[in-house]
């Protein structure tokens, strides 16, 4: 057993995993802490493998399984409904109000299930003063109700559900996520303050999948908003659930730029760059 | 002996397989399998908040709708259907999203002998392309009884519809693990030992079902070799072909 090397985990990170691969023995491993991120689950003694993917590992101890989020050069029509997204503690999420109850808001994130928003999770909130949204028709009901209906539904559309009134657009932070329970999202930051979660008045959103998302959120200014941000004016906000909203003072930058950012998916950074010069020349 | 087949093939020799996974924009996940002239579409929405009558909340519900090429659907349909969803449910991990529905939609565009098998190995890669979590990947196999009474692979219309008996056999794939293979012996049998499914039809005796599951154990383990390889080549979206060779 002690001639088990300790960089044997080593022989999975960075390589492409398939479920049901055991990529760390715990049993060799005694007196250490692991953290494990999504696509990988503890069986016992061993850490399988849920999700196709390459495994990655960030010092000192997080393992976990990157799916490549890459779909192909046709751009832009790729990006529309990538994978599911799974709420996570901490994200910042775009969610849609479906449905108002007594407590709660039911918001749409486009995970597995619908999540809650309580009532009183805005800054400065007290049952005197619930905001009012506008809730978006939720036609997903009607898929269960009966087979040969739902199959129609879904070969003529293609997406599981759609809005006809149009839902009002929030920006939220996912406080509990679960399995099996909903997830509770809120409006205000750890501290109670407003901090620009809430209602998106006006702009544009677009569905996007969630690994552009992350893109656009990476640290180190992402390309392609850094590019357009010289020229034009705008502001944005990036969900982490695939969803993005663009606002700006004339329909033609909001165009412009929601364009951009639906092309910019499979580019590097330099290419995103030269997209941007392109598509500004073509413009002014 | 060997054996003249229709097209040139030895016993154990599979068709050229094909796997593109990511085809459709709108659906969470695709794949198209071909072997040979069999082609299968399939797709994957889901998890999805609801479930279906009659099932169980606290485990996450598998639905699937076989289209076929052409016709209305009927009584073999349905029995596809439930085939495929007793196999897929047996390789999903249920109780990570509970209360919610997955829905399989496996549309045939063209059968030529062993359709089944075909479908499987659609419905599997694309499952995995939308990331629904899996306990292992499921790797499926047509085994066939020729005239001399030996065993023939992955037979195409022709042959299927000339043979006594065949059976439709689904493994589990072969796993890549950290463990030294000692250690897996002591505890509990190896997971690649194990089947999933098998289906037959017709009549055959039970030395000649022993050696289709011998036979389609030991090409199991290619299948999952291409499998893994197809998952590599995602960026361009390429399909990767191959033609596989086992002499018995």
């Amino acid at each position: 057993m002690e001639a088990k090397p300790l960089d044997s985990p080593t022989s999975f990170v960075n390589q492409l995993v398939v479920p049901g691969d055991v990529v760390l023995d715990l049993s060799t491993m005694a007196n250490q802490t692991i953290k494990l991120g999504g696509g990988l689950r503890q069986d016992c003694d061993s850490i399988t493998v849920m999700k196709a993917g390459k495994l990655r590992f960030a010092k000192p101890n997080k393992y976990w399984v990157e799916s490549s989020q890459k779909r192909g050069p046709s751009a832009p029509f790729n990006t529309f409904l990538k994978a599911q997204y799974i709420p996570c503690v901490g994200d910042t999420v775009l969610g849609i109000v479906v449905d108002t109850r007594a407590d709660n808001f039911l918001v749409d994130i486009k995970g597995p299930v619908l999540a809650f928003l309580p009532v009183l999770s805005f800054e400065g909130g007290t049952r005197r003063n619930i905001p009012k949204f506008e809730v978006g028709v939720f036609c997903g009901i009607l898929v269960f109700e009966g087979l040969e209906l739902s199959a129609l539904f879904r070969q003529t559309l293609g997406m599981f559900y759609f809005y006809r009134i149009v839902g009002t657009l929030l920006y939220v932070r996912v406080v509990k996520a679960n399995t099996g329970i909903n997830p509770e999202l809120s409006c205000t930051d750890a501290s109670g303050k407003a901090a620009e979660f809430g209602l998106l008045k006006d702009g544009y959103m677009f569905e996007s999948s969630t690994g552009l998302s992350r893109m656009l959120l990476s640290s180190p200014a992402c390309p392609v908003l850094e590019a357009l941000g010289k020229k034009l004016s705008f502001e944005t906000a990036v969900g982490l659930n695939g969803r993005v909203w663009v606002n700006a003072a004339s329909p033609s930058t909001v165009v412009l730029v929601s364009n951009a950012i639906m092309n910019s998916e499979s580019l590097s950074a330099v290419q995103q760059k030269i997209m941007v010069d392109r598509l500004l020349q073509r413009v002014q | 002996m060997e054996v003249d087949r229709a097209d040139g093939r030895t016993r154990n020799q599979l068709r050229s397989l094909a796997c593109t996974r990511g085809t459709l924009n709108r659906a969470h996940g695709s794949a198209t399998w071909s072997q040979g002239e069999t082609k299968v579409f399939a797709a994957v929405f889901g998890p999805k908040a609801g479930m279906k009558k009659n099932e169980n909340p606290e485990k996450a519900c598998i639905e699937v709708i076989w289209k076929p090429k052409t016709g209305q659907i009927g009584k073999p349909e349905k029995e596809y259907e439930m085939i495929l969803k007793t196999t897929l449910q047996s390789i999903c991990l249920l109780t990570v999203n509970p209360n919610t529905t997955t829905s399989i939609i496996v549309q045939v565009v063209n059968d030529d002998g062993a359709l089944l098998p075909c479908a499987i190995n659609a419905a599997c890669a694309a499952l995995v392309d939308a990331g629904i979590p899996l306990k292992h990947l499921a790797v499926a196999i047509c085994c066939c009884l020729a005239d001399g009474g030996y065993v023939i692979l992955d037979p195409c219309k022709l042959e299927e519809q000339r043979t006594k008996a065949f059976a439709y056999l689904v493994f589990p794939n072969s796993l890549a693990s950290v463990r030294r293979k000692g250690l897996l012996q002591v505890e509990v049998e190896p997971v690649e030992h194990g089947i999933i499914t098998s289906v037959t039809r017709g009549v055959m005796p039970v030395e000649d079902y022993l050696r289709c599951l011998e036979r389609g154990r030991a090409v199991s383990a290619k299948l999952s070799e291409f499998l893994r390889r197809s998952m590599q080549l995602q960026a361009p979206s390429e399909s990767p072909t191959a033609v596989f060779e086992t002499h018995s």
